[in-house]
């Protein structure tokens, strides 16, 4: 059985957060926090110690690869899924060399999401 | 009604603090070469573009793209900020406003020239090359990978089984060469891979179609690897075992196959869950709700002040004394709604840095724009009433006050005008002043203009102050530009500007130097909804007064009314004030004791009163549309007894002496 996760979200916009929230909600998902920037995901991932890390990769500040290596350094085994859109394979690249266990592409289409999201709990 | 409509509102917000933010950034672009400023506006681009797509605003979508990719460029290094760059960059960004307003209005935000808008962009990628072709993001990837590492390591000697895996990736697939790069980082995790089939930068590059094979060395077992390849996008997946030649290969994955184990979905837990950790710490309202909110708390106040008369009728002690515990609940309700209407100024005062430059470039001069104090907060409905007027002295101070570079050097001063636009919080107030270090006012020339308009004659002229001479310039339809502008001509002048002022309660003032500058300062009150009056009664009918308009309050005794070109006039301490007994609006009163003096700009007049029952702070209402404008009256009250109170408009009536 594959656990439904606690997942913590991170995206610098309130409305992709909210978006995501709600996809993953009725994938009957736990939201246990949300993040608007890099620092702020690194801080929630400490405390909040999720099953899985949304993170969107052009955030003020910190960005998602920066945060993705903190949250690395505080857990190797962190499940971070990274949301790309066009025009960033290149950061997602790195952030998948970097240890990203997956990828999910801006605008979101909820079953694709959710299929993700599940396959990377269950990894 | 799409699904999506529920998120507009929420899509409206956040894209308008990203177009502003992109047109703050760009403005700053322009004045130094700031990293800071073009990663905002790339990472606002790129949030607008994200938040359109998921909306399906292709038109926002493609807009927001095409910058994004100049930014790109930008933040390379490939290309350099220029003057056109900025028009270019501006014009889009006045664009996507456009379209917001029409996404906004609930339109498609599509304008029928979004190609020209596109183009106009791409034209700088590139070094300004022939313009790109790839209109449709999300298709193909105008990016080249840099060549991946195509090392593969060396198979380790262990006592580990060496597979062989192919993986098909399905077409719906958006990125196969990030699928499968996840899948051989993953395989990595759990063993060392040989040979990758085409090459392992082939496969990260995105060339290949959509199959890859990979030799993999592993002691973890086919259920780790079948987790693995057994992953999102996966179409089929076989894996054969080298040290078992001719066993058949296993099926790990297929799409259409049996399906992979599945759980049972168990519906969605945010219902009965309490929501530990997850903070939320601000929400957006939609201005409408609180506006309802707000006469809701209204309609209690009234109706507390009925059950009130009630419990006091049938002498009901206990409900009298919960009653004031409500009033007190109600009382905090009022004052937490007016907070929560609340909002900083700068949510005007961002869009004006974009205006100053446009005028300042059409005009020919140079001008520092200061902003400050954006953080002073108002109530929503004098800030929606406030840009006009603002906009307008801003206007005027370039148009008209800040001089050519030329002159200003000839003058001895900087080349560089500048103007200032602050707001402070001052005791019950809110001042904003607009400063400019112009040419200042011409008294004499807006005197001449006056005797010119026949406004007063030459005689009376000598006589006025120079304050009374700058009056002037807020009567209707005067100006003294001697050519009328595009920007702050049309005959529209400060008089449209004062009587807006009015209209939210508040009075300004200028204060000017020739050849030093000229400062407007505009006092207002925080809020408009709630008013401090003085509660008196006239002929034994109840009036409110707002206090601002309010002088002193004196007595009134028959040796001080005097009848002069026949009608009464009142003398206090030597200021001869006209008196009214508002006869036509409350009656006649035969018993009236008391004088208030009014003012409004710099009259005065007095009202005659029975008494005065004390000050109060209320909630203006305005009169309804039925009973439309009614001369004296600028709105009725309801203090806590539930009586319709008419306010008095201070205004009107000392306008009409």
């Amino acid at each position: 059985m594959v656990d439904m996760g606690r997942i913590l979200i991170v995206d610098d916009t309130l409305f992709m957060r909210t978006l995501l929230k709600n996809i993953l909600f009725s994938g009957g998902h736990d939201i246990v926090g949300e993040a608007g920037d890099g620092d702020e995901a690194i801080a929630k991932y400490q405390e909040l110690k999720p099953d899985l890390v949304t993170m969107d990769v052009v955030m003020p500040k910190v960005n998602g690869i920066e945060a993705l290596k903190g949250i690395r350094a505080i857990d190797p085994n962190a499940k971070v899924v990274m949301c790309t859109a066009v025009g960033q394979e290149q950061m997602v690249k790195l952030a998948i060399k970097t240890g990203a266990k997956g990828y999910i592409v801006k605008p979101f289409q909820a079953p694709k999401v959710l299929e993700e999201i599940k396959n990377v709990l269950g990894s | 009604m799409s699904e999506l409509d529920a998120y507009r509102s929420l899509y409206i917000a956040e894209s308008r603090e990203n177009h502003e933010n992109i047109v703050k950034n760009l403005l700053l672009l322009e004045t130094e070469a700031s990293e800071t400023a073009i990663a905002e506006i790339f990472r606002s681009a790129h949030s607008l573009k994200g938040m359109s797509a998921s909306m399906e605003f292709k038109g926002m979508e493609r807009l927001c793209h095409a910058m994004e990719d100049v930014f790109q460029e930008i933040r390379n290094n490939k290309l350099s900020v220029s003057r056109e760059l900025m028009d270019s960059l501006l014009a889009a960004a006045d664009e996507i406003e456009a379209m917001l307003d029409d996404i906004e209005a609930g339109g498609p935000g599509m304008p029928e020239n979004l190609d020209e808008w596109e183009l106009d962009l791409k034209r700088w990628l590139g070094g300004g090359k022939a313009p790109v072709t790839e209109v449709h993001p999300g298709t193909s990837y105008q990016e080249k990978a840099e060549s991946g590492a195509g090392v593969i390591d060396e198979p380790k000697a262990t006592g580990s089984r060496h597979y062989l895996l192919s993986v098909r990736l399905k077409d719906t697939c958006d990125n196969p060469n990030l699928r499968a790069m996840i899948i051989l980082q993953n395989l990595e995790e759990i063993g060392t891979l040989g040979t990758i089939t085409p090459d392992r930068s082939v496969v990260e590059d995105g060339d290949f179609n959509r199959q890859f094979e990979v030799e993999i060395e592993s002691d973890a077992g086919i259920d780790a690897i079948r987790a693995i390849a057994g992953t999102t996008d996966v179409l089929s997946a076989f894996l054969s075992d080298r040290d078992a030649p001719g066993s058949p290969p296993i099926c790990l994955a297929a799409a259409g196959g049996p399906p992979p184990p599945q759980e049972e979905k168990k519906p969605a837990r945010q219902l009965d869950k309490p929501d530990k950790g997850r903070e939320v710490k601000n929400i957006r309202v939609d201005i409408s709700r609180l506006d309802t909110m707000m006469n809701l708390v209204e309609d209690l106040v009234i109706n507390r002040g009925r059950i009130t008369e009630i419990a006091r009728e049938h002498q009901i002690k206990a409900l009298e004394e919960t009653l004031s515990m409500i009033g007190r609940s109600v009382s905090d309700l009022q004052a937490l709604m007016m907070d929560i209407r609340m909002i900083p100024l700068s949510h005007i005062f961002n869009r004006f840095p974009r205006t100053v430059r446009d005028i300042a470039n059409r005009e020919g001069k140079e001008v520092e724009f200061i902003v400050e104090g954006g953080d002073t907060e108002l109530d929503r409905s004098v800030m929606d009433g406030l840009n006009d007027p603002l906009l307008h002295l801003i206007r005027n101070a370039i148009d008209h006050g800040i001089e050519s570079p030329d002159v200003r050097e000839a003058a001895g001063k900087p080349r560089k005008g500048t103007l200032r636009l602050s707001a402070r919080r001052d005791r019950d107030n809110v001042i904003i002043t607009v400063e400019d270090d112009g040419q200042g006012i011409h008294v004499e020339k807006v005197k001449r203009k006056a005797i010119e308009k026949g406004l007063i004659s030459a005689e009376n002229a000598g006589n006025l102050t120079r304050d009374e001479i700058i009056d002037f310039l807020f009567h209707p339809g005067f100006s003294t530009a001697d050519t009328i502008t595009d920007i702050s001509g049309r005959g529209v002048g400060l008089d449209v500007v004062r009587t807006s002022l009015e209209s939210l309660h508040g009075t300004i003032r200028v204060n000017s130097r020739e050849g030093e500058g000229t400062t407007f300062e505009l006092l207002l009150p925080p809020t408009m909804a709630i008013v401090t009056v003085m509660m008196v009664r006239i002929n034994g009918r109840r009036c409110a007064i707002p206090i601002h308009n309010v002088v002193e309050v004196a007595g009134l005794t028959p040796e001080r009314v005097h009848f002069i070109g026949g009608r009464e006039t009142v003398v206090l301490r030597d200021e001869v004030l006209p008196l009214d007994r508002l006869g036509d609006m409350f009656g006649l009163s035969p018993s009236t004791s008391i004088l208030v003096v009014l003012q409004y700009q710099n009259r005065k007049r007095s009202i005659a009163v029975d008494e005065i029952e004390g000050q109060q702070e209320v909630v203006i209402k305005p009169l309804s549309k039925v009973v439309g404008m009614v001369r004296g009256i600028s709105g009725v009250t309801i203090p806590g007894d539930g009586e319709v109170v008419p306010v008095l408009d201070v205004n009107s009536i000392i306008k009409e002496t």
